[in-house]
């Protein structure tokens, strides 16, 4: 075995790679930035695409300045296509899709983090098994129920379709919020003399807050996007929600041939505002939440 | 206010070898202060969480009153519980934490405002009700949850370790505070520590638990002077008791080194001995047994002097003005009504 003697030690330098970050030369500065710039302009384009487009009359399927911007593509999608219908059906759906996940999530999350069962790990991971299941596959069994229950066409079926989708998952984010809440607070609760559920109610929810946001917000984005599921369970006009007329108004608008890029990218702008609207009302309670759960890992 | 009692409790968690807590029987008096201590892991709050409706007994009754507590909610049983974290609810502010326990009773609002401000001037926190837990240091937290505890008269106070978060300045006047509060309020308290000196300055009686079972039960004092064995000796007392093995040679027991203390009255004992000597009950002496000094302890208002006898070390308590060097030959004498006798094995006292 060698030693290093005091000589060795000292020819140990810093390696000259890092320096590049520092400084380096213009060239290098000058590459970069572009790959930058590349990878930027890749994940924007389709954005720019949309909002230009919605604005232009004539739109095309490339990027173009409208030469007279107008209104003109909103308008017909409101007169000619009822998009209101769908707007409405969309935020019904996935509004009322939030409440009960936000409900169901809480008392399985609760109960996951404070129920002592010998099974409980395997409990724990058969529901994030579910989660890890791609939904297509279960797409011709849920026609045949839906058919059999009388739940197609019917906004009833829908909730419960889009709210059981994000069900394990959000089940298995909750259980992480309940295990970082100290279970003193709650026992405290009942020690003054409330009962369970309300201690529930009172203390614990209140102080996983960020993460109910979380699921909520989760919930309501999965609901919106949702487009196979509506696919399958809608054929009636007035039950269709944004993505189904969208993805309607693409194949159709224009008779086949000629796709009305304008609409569809009017529609697009329109479906994706009350996300926007969404993630920048809950980003605090979002990323305090993400954070907590992370760390709870 | 209450009487508590414990009979042959017993309760054993899902995967531990041995049983939490082992056949605990207790009768608390009402009104008194009664202090559950041990190490970590003895099953002091176990006990106590039995008692709250936390944990349930495998076997066994607890009484509040002469009545089974065993079956009811923890809401149901009228304690309150100051946990070692406090439990604060953290959306609340102080005043409202205060409160809490008595709006769920549904008392008055007059009513509730007259117990929240008068337990908020018991405690001296009237200026701290608007703010929230986190804007409160560890002392004041400690005193909102106190007051929480306090506002609402229960019949039993529960404390689990309420101190241990406290800097050691704070926890020693908090200690007297404490127990000033519970005279004055005269309510049952059963008060979790592993802290031997908070469990003497405050406890009417202790209990000195290990590994479920207990030790010994007594007053202060009586478990100070007499333990009922090694490990009480052991874990009371700072420094704590010095044991010493011992041989029998007539009236006097030899220990380390030779040395020769005069023997208590023993039951007729056929197994080994161990001797235990408080470090006050060996004083130094013109004549008796010659030893070395290994150092000394000043500690302001006493000095612990450290002899080695033979290859054993003995710590020993003197006034300050006594202070032998380093290396210095001294004599040991023994207080003939400090020694204290065990059997080596089992552990238990025999005089």
């Amino acid at each position: 075995m060698t030693t290093l003697g005091p000589q060795a030690q000292a020819q140990v330098v810093i390696p000259p790679r890092t320096r590049a970050l520092e400084g380096g030369s213009r060239l290098e500065w000058a590459l970069m930035h572009l790959a930058f710039l590349v990878v930027t302009v890749f994940f924007l384009a389709p954005f720019v695409w949309l909002f230009t487009a919605a604005l232009d009359a004539q739109a095309a399927p490339y990027i173009r300045w409208p030469s007279q911007p107008t209104f003109e593509n909103f308008v017909r999608i409101f007169d000619r296509y009822a998009f209101a219908t769908a707007l409405g059906n969309s935020l019904f759906v996935a509004g009322s899709t939030m409440l009960l996940t936000v409900v169901v999530v809480s008392l399985a999350g609760y109960s996951l983090s404070r129920i002592e069962l010998r099974q409980k790990a395997w409990i724990t991971y058969a529901v994030l098994l579910l989660q890890t299941m791609p939904l297509s596959a279960t797409m011709v069994p849920i026609y045949g129920l839906a058919r059999e229950l009388g739940l197609r066409n019917s906004y009833l079926g829908l909730i419960l379709i889009h709210s059981a989708i994000e069900l394990p998952f959000l089940i298995w984010l909750m259980k992480g919020f309940f295990d970082s809440v100290p279970r003193h607070l709650e026992e405290a609760a009942w020690l003054d003399g409330r009962t369970k559920l309300r201690a529930l109610f009172e203390i614990v929810l209140p102080v996983a807050r960020p993460g109910i946001a979380v699921a909520a917000g989760l919930s309501f984005l999965s609901a919106w996007a949702e487009v196979l599921m509506v696919l399958i369970l809608i054929d009636q006009q007035s039950m269709k929600t944004v993505p189904l007329a969208f993805y309607e108004t693409f194949r159709t608008a224009g008779g086949y041939t000629e796709v009305q890029y304008g609409l569809v990218a009017a529609m697009a702008v329109l479906y994706l505002l009350p996300v926007m609207a969404v993630f920048f009302a809950t980003r605090r309670l979002m990323v305090r939440g993400l954070v907590a759960t992370t760390r709870g890992l | 206010m209450a009487k508590v009692e414990y009979d042959d409790v017993w309760r054993q968690f899902v995967g531990q070898e041995r049983p939490a807590v082992a056949g605990l029987t207790l009768d608390i008096a009402d009104g008194e202060f009664l202090v559950l201590l041990g190490p970590s892991g003895c099953g002091k709050t176990t006990a106590l969480r039995m008692l709250a409706g936390l944990e349930h007994p495998d076997r066994g009754d607890i009484r509040i009153d002469g009545r089974s507590v065993v079956g009811l909610e923890p809401k149901d049983r009228d304690v309150a519980l100051v946990f070692q974290s406090y439990a604060l609810y953290p959306h609340m502010s102080a005043r409202d934490n205060i409160r809490y326990p008595l709006r769920v009773r549904h008392l008055s609002t007059a009513e509730q405002d007259r117990r929240v401000a008068r337990a908020a001037e018991l405690l001296g926190i009237g200026h701290l009700l608007p703010r929230r837990p986190a804007q409160l240091s560890g002392g004041e937290q400690q005193r909102v949850a106190l007051a929480r505890a306090i506002v609402r008269e229960p019949r039993v106070f529960l404390m689990d370790e309420p101190l241990s978060n406290l800097d050691a300045k704070l926890r020693t006047h908090t200690r007297t505070e404490l127990k000033a509060l519970q005279v004055e309020l005269g309510v049952t308290t059963i008060f979790v520590t592993h802290d031997q000196a908070e469990a003497m300055t405050m406890a009417d009686r202790i209990v000195v638990l290990d590994a479920g079972r207990l030790q010994q039960l007594g007053a202060p004092d009586d478990v100070y002077q007499h333990p009922a064995n090694l490990f009480v000796a052991q874990f009371i007392g700072s420094p704590p008791m010095n044991v010493l093995p011992a041989e029998r040679d007539g009236d006097t027991l030899v220990v380390a080194g030779g040395w020769r203390v005069p023997s208590p009255r023993l039951r007729d004992e056929k197994g080994a001995l161990t001797v235990g000597l408080r470090p006050e009950a060996i004083a130094l002496a013109d004549d008796g047994h010659p030893g070395e000094v290994l150092v000394s302890e000043p500690l302001g208002s006493e000095v612990i002097v450290n002899v080695k006898l033979g290859d054993a070390l003995v710590k020993l308590r003197t006034t300050p003005d006594v202070r032998p060097e380093p290396g210095a030959k001294v004599h040991l004498r023994a207080d003939p009504a400090g020694v204290r006798v065990f059997d080596r094995e089992s552990g238990v006292a025999v005089t």
